[in-house]
């Protein structure tokens, strides 16, 4: 059997009494397009904490191409391949847009390899992918909040990870924009890399996005199926849609 | 294709930067009554590059910082008191004197950074407030280099150059190296920026954890950071004290003091710039030169307050504001 | 007896670190609220310092009388410091408050510099004294030992039963929150602040009490380091954990001069004024988030 890309056990965490994430267990495979629904609260962005190393689980472990990267330090993750964005974008304050994005490209799965000068031809070409050319050289600052999402995602794609995060990517776009993310991140997954994207409602889920859906509710998981065996799953009609009538 | 302004800095941003420090000793070379002057502010200057390495690179104040020009200077005054027993030994006395200067600043910042580099800003602000001091106490207390006797190395130097070389060492070639330290100090300061290291830097100053979750290895750029800004103030202890005043006291090369001006010299010129340091040396030594002819006593009293009106309300320092002004004009090419 | 010399040197240290605990309440407070490192912390003890010293020597006011004084003068200053400077830096980076608050020192020592001079002075306030058998103990480290407790009961005491001190637990909690729920935010970071100082200056007053001499406008940066030291002993953001801090420094700092003293070849004095970096960077290295468990 080949090796998921990324596989995690039983992954628990606490914060004093409370246990925001409750033994969740699921794998991705390569160029997988994966979405992790659940409302405010239910664990989602702590899961992605933990992928990434910012937080420790309690319990459980993570698997990454087979190697146990539980306990490994963050910054060793994005040379693995990991890349993320941030629910709030954290830009890199006053480097230009390029300048950020290229940060993206040296310290990545490439980290050995690439100088700075390739770096920063490497960030022109997500730059212009993500539609953001007209802002290479602005201060990252400056950009607006849907821009600095763009910017976001360019950074982590220099990177050339083979697994993506994306946390709520979609937030505070209007329907035109969000469509041409989902687009965007189809020929991202076309290219082989696998995506987890973070998002609040099922909905968006169901708008072309995912074809596998992971509903949490409450650190737990309700579900964790095809898009449209979730949206008439019992469990996840009740937390999301009201309950089932009759 | 718009023409990238962001582009890797250029090699030509160090020609104001390399044209002062030409100008400045051509100055005091070609009017000897105003070498004091050059050399005080060759001093500030290379003082301010110096320390903009670390804070303007990480945002971390060292406030310890000038422990590391202490220990330079006992680097360069242990060199020349024991090897002027030494025939012949001539200018290696004071090329061993830079080396052992160097070698102690590196090892105490390994030591400082050991412990203080693993701790976030604030923690880190205060493990390095008492370095300078406790290292002066244990200099002091445990009474190794002579402790508070200090090191007295003029004759030391006489033996080894003759009187005239020793005198035209300390009055001139000392300030000359300043510069040259200066000089160099702005150098890499470029090459940082120009690296990877730069970029590695610039991320962890904006957001040290979302800089670590790009893959970037934080630690180990601040080290970079530390140790060569150490590795400068060592060097800058070793010629503007060992040499200039051919006596080493724990009192003196310990003294926050110059900390507090290294702070406001690169605050005022503008942190993080390659032309602050330079910049804020030149206006502080000379504010403070004039200060000290018209009133006297009064420099920290004038200081302290600008400090406080450049860090509320112009945190980007001098070069800062006249970057915002013409950076976009073709001269701004040069205001790095 | 050797026991008896180790007990009178306990108590000695106890009383010391009293003092030293109640002198640094205030910079655990402060970053407790504002999460800002009050960098200047010796400037303010400093300003206590010469206000015991003034009042004493011009008016003859005794020290203990000089306490509310200086509680009065730490918090105006506080205020003032808060509203002018640190009020505007609170989305700043934190390196911008770390510079702020050590220019505010610097301005203090320049400006007390300026106006009364650079000498050291002292004032000699002499009440006789309390023999235990195994130790003597002035009786102004007395007062200044009661004194110390008694600031911070008075803390505790009004940080957990009035309104006010539920306010400023409620901003350490969640400031955002607290927003939310109709807590005038920048008035407890304003308020905070100012106690915080007015604290500093205070124990300023109590630590004259113990050393009436030596006082200068530079006198601020050795308590700044000690301080700095009790507090991350205690728990940066506990005040609490401040003042038991300060008990444990006072015992081993007291304890080791004694002991130093013994040895051949060193100085006493100088080596204990080492110590306490080097107490700084032992506990930085393995417990820097303090010794005491605080909630």
């Amino acid at each position: 059997m080949v090796e998921p890309l990324l596989r995690a056990e039983n992954l628990t965490k606490r914060f004093g009494g409370l246990v925001a994430v409750k033994d969740v267990s699921f794998t991705i495979a390569e160029g997988d397009l994966f979405a992790v629904v659940g409302p405010n609260g239910a664990g989602k962005t702590t899961l992605f904490n933990l992928i990434n190393g910012v937080l420790l689980p309690d319990e459980g472990r993570i698997f990454f191409n087979g190697k146990d990267i539980t306990r490994l330090p963050v910054y060793r993750r994005a040379p693995l391949g990991i890349g993320r964005t941030f629910q709030i974008p954290r830009p890199f304050g006053v480097a230009s847009v390029r300048e950020n994005v290229a940060i993206g490209a040296l310290f990545g799965r490439a980290a050995e390899k690439v100088s700075v000068v390739e770096a920063l031809a490497i960030a022109d070409e997500y730059i212009d992918r993500v539609g953001l050319q007209a802002h290479g050289d602005k201060p990252s600052i400056a950009l607006t909040p849907v821009e600095r999402k763009l910017m976001e995602i360019a950074r982590a794609l220099a990177m050339k990870p083979r697994l993506l995060l994306l946390d709520e990517a979609m937030a505070g776009m209007n329907p035109k924009d969000i469509d041409e993310l989902v687009n965007f991140l189809k020929r991202i997954k076309d290219e082989g890399v696998a995506i987890i994207a973070l998002v609040e409602h099922i909905m968006r889920a169901v708008a072309g996005l995912a074809e596998r859906v992971m509903v949490m509710h409450q650190g737990s998981v309700l579900t964790d199926t095809t898009t449209e065996a979730a949206l008439t799953h019992p469990k996840v009609v009740e937390v999301y849609l009201g309950k089932a009538p009759g | 294709m718009s023409p990238s302004r962001t582009r890797l800095v250029r090699y030509y941003a160090l020609l104001p930067v390399l044209g002062a420090y030409l100008v400045l000793f051509l100055i005091g070379n070609g009017q000897p009554d105003m070498w004091q002057l050059v050399a005080m502010l060759a001093f500030y200057c290379a003082l301010g590059q110096a320390f903009n390495l670390f804070l303007g690179m990480t945002g971390y104040v060292d406030f310890g910082y000038v422990a590391f020009a202490g220990v330079g200077t006992y680097g360069m005054a242990i060199s020349i008191s024991h090897l002027s027993a030494v025939e012949g030994i001539g200018g290696w006395a004071i090329v061993i004197g830079l080396l052992l200067g160097t070698t102690m600043a590196t090892l105490l910042s390994l030591a400082v950074g050991a412990v203080a580099l693993r701790l976030r800003g604030a923690y880190f602000a205060i493990a390095t407030i008492g370095v300078n001091e406790g290292l002066r106490y244990f200099v002091e207390g445990a009474r190794i280099w002579n402790g508070s006797d200090g090191i007295i190395f003029s004759r030391d130097l006489r033996l080894i150059f003759g009187r005239e070389a020793a005198t035209a060492l300390s009055t001139f070639w000392a300030d000359v190296l300043v510069l040259l330290i200066a000089a160099l100090a702005g150098v890499v300061t470029l090459l940082f920026m120009r690296s990877k290291i730069g970029y590695a830097l610039t991320a962890l100053r904006a957001d040290e954890d979302a800089a670590k979750v790009m893959g970037v290895n934080v630690t180990k750029y601040k080290i970079m950071a530390f140790i060569t800004s150490a590795v400068f103030a060592g060097l800058l202890g070793a010629t503007a004290w060992a040499l200039k005043l051919t006596y080493v006291y724990p009192p003196d090369v310990f003294e926050i003091h110059y900390t507090v001006e290294a702070i406001v010299i690169v605050m005022l010129g503008g942190v993080g710039t390659l032309l602050g340091p330079l910049v804020g040396g030149l206006v502080y030594g000379l504010s403070k030169y004039w200060l000290a002819v018209t009133l006297p006593g009064f420099q920290l009293l004038i200081f302290a307050p600008l400090l406080l009106v450049i860090v509320v309300l112009f945190p980007e320092g001098l070069v800062g504001v006249l970057k915002k002004k013409i950076g976009n004009r073709p001269l701004g090419k040069f205001i790095v | 007896m050797l026991g008896e010399q180790l007990l009178g040197n306990l108590i000695q240290g106890l009383v010391l670190g009293c003092v030293y605990g109640a002198a640094t309440m205030g910079l655990s407070l402060i970053f407790g609220v504002l999460r800002v490192v009050n960098v200047g912390h010796g400037a303010f003890i400093m300003v206590g310092a010469f206000t015991a010293l003034l009042l004493f020597n011009v008016f003859g006011i005794n020290p203990i009388l000089a306490v509310p004084v200086a509680l009065l003068i730490g918090l105006g200053l506080g205020f003032a410091v808060y509203y002018l400077v640190m009020q505007r830096l609170v989305q700043a980076p934190e390196l911008a408050s770390l510079l702020a608050t050590f220019g505010v020192g610097l301005l203090l020592e320049e400006t007390v510099k300026q106006v009364f001079g650079s000498e050291f002075r002292g004032y000699y306030w002499s009440v006789g004294q309390l023999d235990l058998g195994v130790t003597v103990l002035p009786m102004t480290k007395l007062y200044a030992c009661v004194g110390s407790v008694l600031v911070a009961v008075l803390l505790y005491i009004w940080h957990r039963k009035t309104r006010a001190g539920r306010a400023l637990r409620s901003v350490v909690e969640d400031a955002e929150g607290a927003r939310v729920c109709g807590v005038n935010v920048n008035w407890v970071y304003a308020m905070s602040f100012a106690i915080g100082i007015g604290l500093t200056v205070l124990g300023g007053v109590l630590l004259t009490m113990f050393i009436p001499v030596g006082i200068n406008p530079y006198m601020g940066g050795v308590y700044t380091l000690k301080a700095f030291v009790i507090a991350v002993l205690g728990g940066l953001a506990s005040p609490y954990g401040a003042f038991f801090g300060g008990l444990v420094f006072g015992i081993i700092e007291n304890g080791s001069y004694t002991l130093l003293a013994t040895i051949e070849g060193v100085e006493p004095f100088a080596l204990t004024r080492a110590l306490s970096f080097i107490m700084l960077l032992v506990i930085l290295l393995i417990r820097p988030t303090g010794l005491f468990k605080t909630k």
